[in-house]
């Protein structure tokens, strides 16, 4: 009898719950595929003298026919850092809140196998995108996001040719698999006592394999004098995904309301949902000059998150639970610079630096993904003989400092600032 | 040396320019209705009225002696509450009085005039002619008990004690009053249960004159919100869906309605009772002239009647503020954006909405704001005062407002009833509240609406020594 438009608040809740989990950003992409790139900010696309070329550059490993069979495996110890302070009117003027600690550990297995001195044939597997975010426990963003997990894993597999002595080309097919979990609280007026309150835990969590299919290619070109040019392109992707939602009811002390909550939501039951996420392309293109001591390498590359335009999330069982967000981000730049010297027979050092811009308007900057324009400093070492080789890179990721400028579009304003610090190491074997 | 003129001249411009663009809120006065009093859950109580707009927009400025006419719990009615929310497994609330005691003044011996001049009930009418008199509710006489309590001497209206508090700013939403009685009653009238446009305009008109010439005051104008589209007017389907025979819709004394039609909250408990059912007697549409009963029932063509109304209040209330140069805060935009969903007032992923009950922005009366409400107001205030005059009033901290709770929590144990939707009582209470002014019909008609005794400085009463 009560109510037109009855439960429209609740649905409005509801739909919010997984619309804005699924944020990617430069924050979700990960360039963390070797030890040795690592030190030197991966300025790898015109250099292309390792395994994690094929990353950068699938050409490069045209270049590595007299290398032998070749396998390199490491990973990078990742510790997000990530402090916000609060604006009035939400979550007010002065509240501060940090993630809670949390280490990742993406790694990368590459195998290049020469077929003869012109035709290397290689595999690899890494995780191009990937991020945890979690806050503490009375975070005041809980209604947006709690706690997230998400990693992109790439298992691919490319040829490298190599033309003449100066010039090669490399082509791959990649096989993306996505896996992401969230979690979030829902939080509603408690119309006894007029007091927002946690009605629901909602989780989602991908189920089955949910992939999709890209390629890259790249050319490296030996100029002469030391320098080489090297350009390569990484194609966007589109994961159809498929996964459940579940609503864990949290009583509010008032039964009659938990029981209407009751009515409305499907407390304890796997809800099958559906979603769309689109994965931007990534070029870029780089020139190094190298000699016998020194190899100097700068690069600039441009993701294309503007492929990144609309979120729709559909449950198909709870129609009226489905919802298409508006994200809208805009392509993003990056520039490196990284220098090698090789300062013995057995010992390398590099440093490099880099610049990343971010593709996230502010409007959606939230608890979930709140990424900015990064700097990150790094330098590292190795040790090698003729068969082994180990890298160790220590870099210094910067989140600069971002306000919402009162335009989130969850109602979650103030600054964000991060920073981490990440430990690359990788060992290579050559048999 | 005209280096140095030029620069003490750039350095007195640079001192001025931020003094210039700021608003003084030093002795903040508003003016208003019920809205504006705080009023929530059809109940003038100390622990909302700390909760109005004006009383949030004068702690946003820092402004601490913002006096107003507190009322003890449970206030005057004494407040609603939510009694329960399902029967018999279905949505059907029970709203009730908290008992039936009301609260009693404590702030009535304050020796200046209060800063909230908002008074209940009261229309623009009111607002300019009407007086109240404390001794009036010490005896027990219960009648203008809100005149009573706000302006106390028996002497001055709350057009002249805002002139003799000499404020340096001030806010006005008056005229809600002026149409509510007609929705309330089912029956919008002209000249009877609503004020007519054009005595709206003259009155405002003269209003605002008396205090852009008595007082020095910045002064921004509030408009009035649509009356059709608040809890109380869109919470009641105009059908039930009854098993076996299917949408029925509810049988008026004029007739069935349909989906264009309105039940107001009121209709809710007579409905409980059979009326408008298949078999039952019909819902009373209409006022009863010789009675009093109020209808239940807005029909399409009556919500357009009572719209065109406000309308024509609003072009009036425009029509002043461009005379004298004062901002007109569209509060009918922000109310019609929520009914709307235009506007979705999202706090940390947690959206607010007009529904009754469940959308944290209505009290259990259906017509005004609770103390979420209030500061969702005052937060857009506060945006509109610092984009009209450059200040930088810091918004309200919703999260502080959202988590606080109301005022029993945590939790007094609710009494039971019985009543379904609003229980008859209650909408009783509400409709002695905000009657249709009847009375005041052949009133607001006599000639010289504004008193020729009153043309320029009140010197009646003196400007209160503030503490």
């Amino acid at each position: 009898m009560i109510a037109k438009n009855r439960g429209r608040a609740l649905l409005v809740a509801a739909m919010v719950l997984v619309a804005p989990a699924l944020g990617w950003g430069s924050g979700f992409a990960l360039f963390e595929v070797g030890g040795r790139s690592g030190g030197m900010a991966g300025v790898m696309t015109a250099v292309g003298d390792d395994l994690s070329t094929l990353f950068w550059n699938p050409a490069g490993m045209a270049f590595q026919t007299d290398d032998g069979i070749q396998l390199m495996f490491g990973v990078t110890l990742i510790q997000p850092e990530q402090d916000f302070v609060g604006m009035s009117p939400y979550p007010g003027t002065g509240y501060r809140a940090s993630q809670v600690e949390q280490t990742f550990f993406p790694p990368h297995i590459f195998l290049g196998i020469p077929v003869n001195d012109r035709l290397e044939l290689s595999f690899a597997f890494y995780t191009p995108f990937g991020l945890g975010t979690g806050w503490e426990d009375d975070f005041r963003g809980n209604y947006i996001a709690k706690k997230t997990d998400l990693m992109v894993f790439d298992l691919g597999v490319s040829m490298a040719y190599k033309i003449s002595e100066n010039f090669a080309f490399g082509i791959g097919v990649d096989y993306m698999v996505a896996q992401i979990e969230l979690a979030r609280d829902i939080g509603l007026i408690n119309p006894y006592d007029q007091r927002l309150t946690s009605v629901a835990e909602a989780s989602l969590k991908g189920d089955g394999i949910n992939s999709a299919w890209a390629w890259n290619a790249g050319i490296l070109w030996k100029m002469g004098s030391g320098f080489s040019f090297g350009a390569s392109y990484r194609s966007e992707f589109t994961v159809n995904g498929g996964g459940k939602a579940t609503f864990t009811q949290i009583p509010t002390g008032y039964a009659d309301f938990d029981g209407l909550l009751n009515t409305f939501f499907p407390f304890d039951e796997k809800v099958p949902i559906e979603a769309t996420i689109s994965f931007p392309n990534f070029w870029n293109v780089g020139l190094a000059w190298q000699n016998e001591k020194w190899t100097v390498s700068g690069q600039y590359g441009v993701m294309g998150w503007s492929a990144y335009e609309t979120l729709p999330i559909i449950f198909p069982e709870n129609p009226e639970f489905s919802s298409v967000r508006e994200e809208n981000w805009d392509d993003a730049a990056q520039w490196r610079v990284g220098v090698e010297f090789r300062a013995s027979q057995h010992w390398d050092l590099r440093v490099g630096y880099l610049e990343d811009e971010t593709p996230q308007p502010a409007e959606g900057m939230s608890p979930l993904l709140a990424d900015s324009d990064r700097e990150a400093y790094m330098g590292g070492l190795s040790y090698h003989t003729d068969r082994f080789r180990f890298d160790i890179a220590y870099e210094q990721v910067n989140l600069l400092e971002r306000s919402t400028d009162g335009l989130n579009e969850e109602g979650f304003e103030g600054t964000y600032e991060g920073k981490s610090p990440l430990l690359h190491m990788s060992i290579t074997l050559k048999f | 040396m005209k280096k140095t003129v030029f620069a003490i001249s750039l350095v007195a411009l640079l001192a001025v320019a931020p003094a210039m663009a700021q608003v003084d809120l030093s002795n903040y006065v508003a003016l208003g209705d019920s809205m504006t009093a705080g009023l929530a859950s059809a109940s003038m109580m100390d622990w909302y009225q700390d909760r109005s707009y004006p009383a949030v927009l004068a702690l946003q400025a820092g402004v601490s002696d913002f006096e107003q006419p507190y009322i003890s719990e449970p206030g005057i009615g004494p407040i609603f509450e939510l009694v329960s929310l399902l029967q018999d497994g279905e949505l059907r609330p029970v709203i009730a009085p908290v008992g039936l005691v009301p609260g009693l003044p404590t702030n009535a011996e304050y020796p200046g005039i209060y800063n909230n001049l908002g008074i209940p009930t009261a229309t623009l009418y009111d607002m300019i002619f009407q007086t109240g008199d404390i001794n009036n509710l010490l005896q027990g006489n219960f009648d203008t008990v809100f005149f009573d309590i706000v302006l106390r001497n028996g002497i001055n209206t709350a057009l002249e004690q805002a002139i003799g508090l000499q404020p340096t700013f001030m806010t006005i939403w008056i005229g809600s009053n002026d149409v509510l009685g007609a929705a309330l009653a089912g029956t919008p009238i002209d000249g009877i249960t609503m004020t007519p446009v054009e005595f709206f305009g003259g009155l405002y008109g003269n209003a605002v004159g008396a205090l852009a010439t008595n007082t020095t005051a910045d002064i921004v104008l509030i408009n009035v919100p649509y009356v059709t589209e608040i809890p109380f007017t869109t919470s009641v389907d105009p059908f039930v869906d009854i098993p076996d025979i299917g949408r029925w819709y509810l049988m008026a004394d004029t007739g069935p309605l349909t989906d264009d039609d309105f039940v107001t909250l009121g209709g809710g408990a007579l409905i409980a009772q059979g009326y408008g059912l298949p078999g039952g007697p019909p819902l009373p549409d209409n006022l009863n002239l010789f009675t009093g009963e109020p209808g239940v029932v807005l029909r399409a063509a009556e919500v357009d009647i009572l719209n065109a109304q406000v309308d024509g209040y609003n072009a009036a209330i425009e029509a002043t503020a461009s005379a004298f140069g004062y901002p007109v805060f569209d509060v009918n935009a922000f109310f019609a954006g929520l009914s709307s969903g235009a506007y979705v007032p999202t706090y940390g992923g947690t959206t607010l909405s007009i529904q009754f009950l469940l959308g944290g922005i209505f009290s259990y009366d259906g017509i005004h704001p609770q103390h979420i409400g209030y500061a969702l107001l005052a937060d857009e205030l506060i945006q509109f005062i610092n984009a009209e005059y450059g200040s930088e009033i810091p918004r309200v901290d919703m999260a502080e407002v959202l988590f606080e709770g109301d005022w029993q929590s945590p939790g007094v144990s609710p009494t039971k009833a019985q009543q379904t939707i609003m229980s008859a009582e209650a909408f009783q209470r509400l409709y002695e509240l905000f009657p249709p002014k009847l009375d005041q019909a052949p009133r607001i008609r006599r000639p010289g609406a504004i008193r020729p005794e009153y043309s320029g400085r009140d010197n009646r009463i003196k400007p209160a020594t503030r503490p």
